[in-house]
């Protein structure tokens, strides 16, 4: 008689790569950590920032949600206007070499934000991300195409693998978060009014003129 | 319920001084090899030595939490891990046996291994599954067994009276004796022995042997004064064989699994359990030696 092994396929990574791994392997303690970690971040925003929220999300599998990108709430104030099964699902894709460096770090924007790795340094990412986004049936992305707070044009190619992978593209503009912290200041400002806007899915758009399509929506409500 | 007492002192201190003298050992010696685990030791020291002074309570939770994350490495590496409910039973059977433990309920204690296989046959039946089950099970009562019920006899000995000298002497010696056998098999080892674990050699396993036997004897006036000869005898034999079976065993499981080490968490030592393997089958052995014949200490 002989048993069969198959260790959990994150089985060997550091606690800093299974944080930042997507899509994310079930584990019971970093999960209930995450949930208790989301339900305070999302409290928090909840109270200390009063959010207007306009449209909504499609209904849906696979939907990446494509925000503009100006200060460090903007993923928790997306959060905070989903629903809580949305919110479970979310992975917010982070700059592996800033939210990924270090184990704190990494700590707090996997629990609190559900935050996921993506290399900016590295071309190979976007091929590695489209074999994943072509293989997930379903789940919901938090994507910043801009790649940076002070930049506010969005890259294309991050675009173009959401495209071809066949995900739902859905447009979010955020307003005011900038103010409520701003690049560079330590702590958030509160009380600021933010205005949160989800657009309609751009299924229509060529691959090629979504990064423009995206721009005006931006330039239009952030 | 008794705190724990006198030997700490002197322990903590000699501790000290071992761990400074090591790292000018190291200096001298140009080891690169050995200085990432020792970091890792700087590190675990002070977390065993702070439990052990702040309290008995302070080391159930430290051997509670390093049981349950040790369980949670082999889960992860069997596949067992995917099965939740086995899990989660596993992990409250180890916090209700140090809880036994911790307030002195040797009776309960005892019987801990009992209430939770009997807790596990249910697992099946409510999952209503068949496939897999017999697997999960097993690994399961290996998990409590093993992992958890033999760990906490570690909490069983700090409250007893006159039990941290042990406590002190079986954890430090097996550590201890993992890095005499290395040595050993480094500098004399000519013959291997076993297919569970290649690189041991008899040379290594009978260095670590005379050790574990003298360490017994020099740590006698200090850790359990009130013990015989043939007592500290009997310690030290328990810990150099124990010490090396519970190595293989470990070595057993991961050669079975196909892996090299349980983890990643200890820089230089691999994981939780690859740290404890000598001392999870020390830990109960040891403490039924002296309960059986010695009755605690007199």
């Amino acid at each position: 008689m002989s048993f069969e092994y198959r260790p959990v396929p994150d089985f060997g990574m550091t606690l800093r790569e299974r944080l930042g791994q997507y899509p994310r392997v079930p584990d019971l303690t970093i999960d209930a950590l995450r949930t208790v970690a989301r339900w305070i971040a999302v409290g928090l925003i909840k109270l200390q920032f009063p959010t207007e929220v306009r449209g909504g999300l499609p209904a849906g599998e696979r939907i990446a949600l494509v925000a503009n990108h100006q200060s460090h709430l903007d993923s928790l104030v997306v959060l905070a206007s989903l629903s809580e099964r949305r919110r479970r699902d979310i992975a917010c894709l982070a700059a592996k070499d800033y939210f990924f460096s270090r184990l704190p770090l990494a700590l707090g924007g996997s629990l609190f934000a559900m935050a996921v790795s993506f290399d900016r340094t590295k071309y190979t990412e976007l091929r590695h991300w489209s074999r994943i986004l072509r293989d997930q049936q379903h789940g919901c992305l938090l994507v910043f195409p801009s790649g940076s707070r002070r930049r506010s044009e969005a890259h294309d190619a991050i675009l173009f693998v959401l495209a071809k992978s066949g995900w739902t593209i859905v447009p979010v503009a955020i307003a005011g978060t900038a103010a409520a912290w701003p690049i560079g200041a330590r702590l958030p400002r509160p009380f600021r009014r933010i205005r949160l806007t989800f657009g309609a899915p751009l299924s229509d758009v060529a691959t090629k003129d979504l990064a423009v399509a995206l721009g005006e929506f931006w330039k239009a409500n952030a | 319920m008794e705190g724990l007492a006198q030997p700490l002192p002197a322990y903590t201190a000699l501790t000290a001084l071992g761990i400074v003298l090591f790292g000018a050992f190291l200096r001298a010696t140009r080891l690169r090899a050995g200085w990432t685990p020792y970091r890792t030791w700087l590190v675990m020291l002070p977390i065993i030595f702070a439990a052990l002074w702040l309290g008995a309570w302070a080391w159930a939770f430290l051997i509670t939490v390093l049981s349950i994350y040790g369980f949670k490495e082999f889960a992860r590496a069997t596949g067992l891990y995917r099965e939740r409910l086995f899990v989660l039973v596993v992990y409250a059977a180890m916090v209700a046996a140090n809880l036994a433990a911790y307030f002195g309920r040797f009776g309960l204690f005892m019987v801990v291994p009992v209430w939770t296989v009997g807790t596990l046959t249910l697992v099946p039946i409510i999952r209503n599954r068949t496939e897999g089950m017999l697997q999960g099970f097993a690994l399961s009562v290996v998990g409590i067994v093993y992992f958890g019920w033999f760990l906490a006899h570690l909490t069983y000995l700090a409250i007893w009276t006159g039990g941290l000298g042990l406590v002190l002497y079986v954890v430090l010696a097996t550590q201890l004796n993992d890095v005499v056998a290395f040595l050993f098999g480094k500098l004399l080892g000519r013959r291997h022995w076993t297919v569970l674990s290649p690189n041991k050699t008899v040379e290594g396993s009978v260095g670590a042997l005379a050790f574990s036997v003298a360490f017994a004897f020099a740590n006698w006036p200090l850790a359990f004064p009130d013990l015989p000869w043939w007592g500290t005898l009997g310690l030290g034999l328990i810990v150099g064989a124990g010490g090396q079976i519970g190595d293989l065993t470990l070595a057993n499981f991961k050669r079975n699994v196909g892996i090299k080490d349980f983890g990643n968490l200890l820089p230089g030592h691999g994981g939780v359990l690859d740290r404890l393997n000598s001392l999870t089958l020390v830990a109960p052995v040891a403490l039924h030696f002296v309960r059986f014949f010695f009755d605690g200490f007199p």
